[in-house]
C-alpha cells in the first residue's frame, strides 16, 4: 500500500492512483467510461455490464493473471493492468472488422467452411481470435493458499437482507450462524446495516460447489452438507454444515435488442453499485421500484423512463418531480452509436411508430430475476413462474427446498408477489420446529409479459446484430436457425448455438433464451425446459480446487 | 411420438454418433427403411458429452485402422454433411512420468510405424516446445501423432441427424426399447418399443452406456460395464496448446478447444452402472485440478467454468463389439467402444452395418467379435491405451 491508503498501478502505458481496496473499475472509471473488452467472436466493443462480477464487460488482466473482472478485484499499490483480445486498443480494435465481415455471424453451418482445403488456415485464424485473455505468464512458483475448513451447525449464504434477517433471528434464539458474503467486508453500512453481532461473518467468499447430497462423498462422517467455494485471495474455502439457508437474493435481467450489447447498456445493479461510473443522459428501462430505485439514484442524469407496460404511481413520481419524461407500454428496439452507445429507438407497442432518443447509457430495471442457482445445483427442484418469467426453487412455507438441510429465502426463493414466512419462523424451522402454521395464501397466477413482449419485438425488421448472449457472442438469429432446422427447447438450443456456455454462466442469455424460444416455438416457456446447474455456480480458480483436493480413499481404483 | 410404419428392416437403437453413422452407412448402402430410436433427447449421452478428441494412437493394429479410417471420414465431414464440425489436427501428445510409461508408449510408436503412422518418441526440449510451461520434471518424454486431433462434437450429430431425415429415414427420440421377438427358430423377428411391437430382422445396438443394459434386456449376457467419467471447461483464453495432451500414468488429459476453453478429465472412481446417473462430482473437479496444476502450474488462477460427466461402455478387453451376436441372429452389437465412441463412429459402425449387410467383414475386424467374451480364452488381445 502506497502513503495514506492510496495505491498506484499501471495501466497500459498510464498510471493510475486510487484508494487501495477499492474496485479497480472504479479507479479506471475515474477517468471516464471504462471501454475495457472486446467481445469474443465478432471483437464488438464491449463495456462493464452487470456491476456484480459475472458478466465478461470489464475483464482485464492483472498482474499476469488473464480475465480478471475489474469490478470486483480490489486495488493494490504496484499491480500491472492491461487490457486484452484488442489490438492496438479495446476503443480501435483492427480485428473489429470482423464484425462487418460476418453480418449474421458464424456458425457450424454458416461462415468458414468452404472451401475444404483451406480449412486448416481458417481454423488457425479463428482459433487466435477465440478466447479473451492470453494464458497466464509464468510466475515463479508460489504455494497456494492453503484451503480452510470452516464447520457450522447453520451457515447463511448472503449478507444482504434476507439473510441478515434470518442471522438476526438465529441469534436470538443462541445459535451463532456462519455467514459467507461474496462481497468484502464490511458492507457498506447505510445499504447493509452493518454486520449482525453474534455472527461469524466470512467477506470475499463466493460459494461455487453444493453436490447434491445424496452422490456427495462422505463428508467426514459428520453427515450434513459440504459446500466449497474460494476467497479473493484464491485460496479454497470448505464449509460442513447441518443446515444451510440461501439468501443469495436476485438479479437485474438483460434484455435483447439491436445492439444491446453496446458499451453503455447496464442492469440496475450496476447503475446502484458503488463503483462511481460517471453516468450521464440515461434511459432508465422499467416499470416499477427498481426503475424508482435507478432515478433516485441517479437523479438529474435521467433524461427518460421507458417502461415495456405500465409505469407504477410511486415511478411516475419520482420522474415527474425530476422533470423526467415517461414512455410506458414502449420497446427497445435499437442501440444507436459505433462504440459507446449514441441514442436509442424505441417502438410504442401500440405499433404507433419509432422515435429516437439520444442517451449515453441505457440503464435494465424491468425485471428482478432470482439467484436461485446453488439449490437447482444441490438438485432442488424447480417451478417455472411466469411473472417474473423465471424458475425459482420449489421450497415451502418454511422456507424448506427438497433437498435436506437446504433452505432458500427471500427474493432468491419467491417473487415479490408471493407471502414469505418471516425469518422468525424460517429461523424455526432451520432449528427444528415442525410446526409450518398456515400455509401463505395461494397467489393468482399472472400471465407471461416478457414473452408477449418479446412476440411483438421479434416481428421489427432487423438491420445489424442483435447479441442475445454478450459472452460468446450468441446471436438472435442463431437461436432462430436452431428453431427452423427442429432443433428444440433450451437443452438442443444451447448445444446448437451456445448459448448460455460463456463466462456469466447464463445468467444474462437464458432467461431471455426461454422467452424467445417460446416466442420461436409456439409454446408455454415452461415447455422449453431448462438447463441442468453443474457446477461451479461461479468460475472457480484451479488453485483453490486444487487446495480442496482430499486424500484419496483407501479403497482401491476398479 | 408415433412410428410411421410397423416394420422395418434394420431398427438401431441409439440416437448417438454410433446410431446415426450406422443408418446412414445402411441407408446409403440402399438397406432402407431403417428406424432409429433413443429413448432421450438428441445428444443427452455420451456423443453429447465427450470431450471431441481423435487419435490414431493405439496398442492394437485392429483399432489403428479403425481410426485411421474415423479420421479421414471427420476430415470430410463438413464437405459431405455440410455441418462444420472444426476437426483441428493439432496432434496427440501422450506424456510419459516414468520408465514403464515410455516403455509403453515405445510399444505404442512400434505397432504405428508398423501401420504407417508417423508416430515419433519425443524428449523433453520437444515436449517442452509443445506443451508452453509445462512444470520442469513433469515428464520423461512422450509420443506424438501430428495428424491426430479434436472436433466439435455437436454438428456431427447436426449433420448426420439432417442427412438421414433427408433421406427420409426416420429418427425417433423418446421411443424406448423394452425387448426383442423371436421367431420359430430363434432368429430376430421384432422389436418390443414403448410404441408397440415393430417388425424388423435386424436390430443394432448402439445405445453407448446403456447398451449393456439393452443387450441383457434382450437376453444377452455381455460383458459391457457403464462408468461414470467427468469433464471440465476452463474460461476461453488465447491459444496456446496445439495438441490433446494425455499422461500415460493417470489418464489426464486436457486439449484446448476452439473457443479458447481447456477442456480436459481424468478418472476417478465411482460405482459403475447407469443408475446412478451423471452428477458431477467435487472430487473430480479437485483432483482434476490438482493433477492439472502439476502438469501447468502457472494456470492456478485460470477459471474452471463448467463440469459435466457422461458414461464410458467398457469391455475387459478395451476392444468394441461389433458385429453379429452368435447366440441371436439379427442382433447386431455396435457398442462397447469405451471412452472414444465418438473417436471411432464412422468406422465402427461401417463395420456393423457390414454384419448387418451380411457383407464380409474386414478381417482384423474379427477382433471386435461379439462372441469373443463366450469361450475361454476367446479375448486374446487387450487394448491397454484406454486413455483420454
Amino acid at each position: 500500500m502506497g502513503p495514506n491508503g492510496r495505491a498506484r498501478v499501471r495501466f497500459g502505458r498510464a498510471e493510475l492512483e486510487g484508494n487501495a481496496g477499492e474496485p479497480l473499475l472504479a479507479t479506471i472509471a475515474r477517468h471516464g467510461w471504462p471501454n475495457l473488452v472486446r467481445s469474443v467472436r465478432y471483437h464488438r466493443p464491449r463495456g462493464p455490464f452487470c456491476g456484480v462480477g459475472d458478466c465478461a464487460g470489464c475483464l482485464v488482466r492483472v498482474n499476469g493473471v488473464p480475465n480478471v473482472r475489474a469490478c470486483r478485484h480490489r486495488l493494490r499499490d504496484g499491480e500491472q493492468v492491461a487490457t486484452e483480445n484488442s489490438w492496438p486498443s479495446p476503443r480501435f480494435d483492427v480485428a473489429g472488422a470482423l464484425d462487418l465481415v460476418f453480418p449474421h455471424g458464424v456458425d457450424s453451418v454458416h461462415g468458414l467452411r468452404r472451401p475444404s482445403w483451406a480449412a486448416p488456415l481458417y481454423q488457425r485464424f479463428a482459433r487466435r481470435l477465440a478466447g479473451f485473455g492470453r494464458p497466464p505468464t509464468p510466475a515463479p512458483p508460489t504455494a497456494p493458499p492453503p484451503a480452510r475448513t470452516l464447520r457450522a451447525d447453520v451457515t447463511i449464504v448472503g449478507a444482504g437482507r434476507s439473510g441478515r434477517a434470518v442471522a438476526e433471528a438465529l441469534v436470538h434464539r443462541g445459535v451463532r450462524p456462519l455467514v459467507l458474503e461474496r462481497r468484502p467486508v464490511p458492507l457498506a453500512p447505510t445499504t447493509e446495516g452493518g454486520p449482525v453481532a453474534g455472527t461469524e461473518l466470512l467477506g470475499s467468499a463466493t460459494a461455487a460447489i453444493l453436490p447434491a447430497p445424496a452422490t456427495a462423498e462422505p463428508a467426514g462422517g459428520s453427515g450434513g452438507l459440504e459446500l466449497l467455494g474460494f476467497d479473493d485471495a484464491g485460496g479454497g474455502i470448505r464449509v460442513r454444515t447441518r443446515a444451510l439457508v440461501l439468501a443469495t437474493g436476485s438479479y437485474d435481467a438483460g434484455l435483447v435488442f439491436e445492439g444491446s450489447d453496446r458499451p453503455g447498456v447496464v442492469t440496475a445493479d450496476l447503475a446502484v453499485a458503488p463503483l462511481g461510473l460517471p453516468f450521464e443522459e440515461v434511459v432508465v428501462v422499467g416499470g416499477a421500484e427498481r426503475a424508482r430505485q435507478v432515478v433516485e439514484r441517479l437523479e438529474e442524469n435521467v433524461v427518460a423512463v421507458v417502461a415495456p407496460a405500465e409505469i407504477s404511481p410511486e415511478l411516475a413520481r419520482a420522474a415527474v418531480e425530476r422533470d423526467v419524461p415517461l414512455y410506458p407500454r414502449s420497446r427497445l428496439v435499437r442501440g444507436v452509436g459505433r462504440g459507446r452507445l449514441r441514442a436509442v429507438e424505441l417502438g410504442r407497442r401500440d405499433g404507433s411508430g419509432r422515435f429516437r432518443l439520444a442517451c449515453r447509457s441505457v440503464v435494465l430495471a424491468h425485471r428482478r430475476l432470482p439467484n436461485a442457482q446453488l439449490a437447482f445445483q444441490a438438485g432442488a427442484r424447480r417451478r417455472w413462474v411466469d411473472v417474473p418469467g423465471a424458475y425459482f426453487p420449489v421450497v415451502d412455507a418454511l422456507g424448506r427446498s427438497d433437498v435436506p438441510g437446504v433452505y432458500v429465502v427471500g427474493s432468491a426463493a419467491r417473487p415479490s408477489a408471493e407471502a414469505a414466512p418471516t425469518p422468525e419462523r424460517v429461523a424455526g424451522a432451520v432449528l427444528g420446529d415442525r410446526d409450518g402454521g398456515p400455509a401463505p395464501a395461494a397467489v393468482p397466477p399472472r400471465p407471461s409479459e416478457i414473452v408477449p413482449y418479446y412476440r411483438e419485438l421479434l416481428r421489427e425488421p432487423r438491420r445489424g446484430k442483435w447479441v442475445l448472449c454478450p459472452c460468446e457472442d450468441v446471436l438472435l438469429d442463431e437461436l432462430e436457425r436452431a428453431a427452423e432446422r427442429g432443433y428444440h427447447g433450451l437443452e438442443l438450443a444451447m448445444r446448437y448455438t451456445g448459448v448460455g456456455t460463456g463466462l456469466c454462466q447464463g445468467r444474462y442469455c437464458l432467461p431471455e433464451a426461454i422467452a424467445i424460444l417460446a416466442v420461436l416455438e409456439r409454446r408455454p416457456p415452461a415447455e422449453v425446459g431448462y438447463v441442468t446447474q453443474r457446477p461451479p455456480l461461479t468460475p472457480t480458480p484451479l488453485g483453490a480446487l486444487a487446495s480442496l483436493e482430499r486424500p484419496e480413499p483407501s479403497e482401491p481404483r476398479p | 411420438m408415433t412410428l410411421a410404419r410397423r416394420d422395418y428392416r434394420t431398427v438401431v437403437v441409439g440416437g448417438g454418433v454410433v446410431g446415426l453413422y450406422t443408418a446412414h452407412h445402411l441407408v446409403r448402402a440402399g438397406a432402407g427403411p431403417v428406424l432409429v430410436v433413443d429413448r432421450g433427447r438428441l445428444s443427452a449421452g455420451g456423443s453429447g458429452r465427450n470431450g471431441g478428441g481423435i487419435r490414431q494412437q493405439w496398442e492394437t493394429r485392429a483399432t489403428i485402422r479403425l481410426a485411421r479410417e474415423a479420421v479421414a471420414a471427420y476430415r470430410g465431414f463438413a464437405s459431405e454433411f455440410g455441418h462444420n464440425v472444426w476437426f483441428r489436427q493439432g496432434g496427440y501428445l501422450f506424456l510419459a512420468d516414468g520408465a514403464a510409461e515410455m516403455a509403453r508408449l515405445e510399444r505404442v510408436r512400434n505397432v504405428a510405424r508398423a501401420e504407417g503412422l508417423d508416430v515419433r518418441l519425443l524428449g523433453v526440449p520437444e515436449v517442452e516446445r509443445l506443451v508452453d510451461g509445462i512444470a520442469p520434471g513433469a515428464c520423461l518424454g512422450g509420443s506424438y501423432l501430428a495428424t491426430d486431433g479434436t472436433l466439435y462434437p455437436y454438428p456431427v450429430l447436426w449433420g448426420l441427424l439432417e442427412a438421414l431425415r433427408r433421406a427420409g429415414t426416420e429418427v425417433a427420440y423418446g421411443v424406448e426399447v423394452t425387448g426383442v421377438a423371436r421367431d420359430d427358430r430363434g432368429r430376430l423377428a421384432g422389436v418390443l418399443t414403448s410404441e408397440g411391437r415393430v417388425a424388423t430382422g435386424a436390430l443394432v445396438n448402439a445405445a453407448g452406456g446403456w447398451s449393456g443394459e439393452l443387450s441383457r434386456r434382450c437376453g444377452l449376457d455381455v460383458p459391457n460395464v457403464a462408468t461414470r467419467h467427468e469433464i471440465l471447461a476452463t474460461e476461453p483464453m488465447k491459444p496456446f496448446v496445439d495438441p490433446m495432451v494425455v499422461r500415460a500414468s493417470d489418464g489426464l488429459y486436457f486439449s484446448q478447444s476452439m473457443r479458447g476453453e481447456l477442456v480436459g478429465g481424468l478418472t476417478v472412481p465411482h460405482p459403475p452402472g447407469v443408475d446412478g446417473g451423471v452428477p458431477s462430482s467435487a472430487r473430480f473437479l479437485t483432483s482434476m485440478a490438482r493433477a492439472l496444476l502439476t502438469l501447468l502450474p502457472r494456470l492456478a488462477g485460470l477459471r474452471v467454468l463448467r463440469a459435466w460427466a457422461g458414461f464410458y461402455d467398457d469391455t475387459p478387453d478395451g476392444l468394441p463389439l461389433l458385429g453379429e451376436d452368435p447366440r441371436l441372429a439379427g442382433f447386431v452389437h455396435a457398442n462397447g467402444l469405451g471412452g472414444h465412441g465418438f473417436m471411432l463412429a464412422p468406422s465402427a459402425s461401417r463395420r456393423a452395418a457390414q454384419a448387418v449387410l451380411g457383407e464380409p467383414v474386414d478381417p482384423e475386424a474379427r477382433e471386435f467379435s461379439p462372441g469373443r467374451f463366450l469361450a475361454p480364452g476367446g479375448a486374446s488381445r487387450v487394448e491397454g491405451l484406454q486413455l483420454g
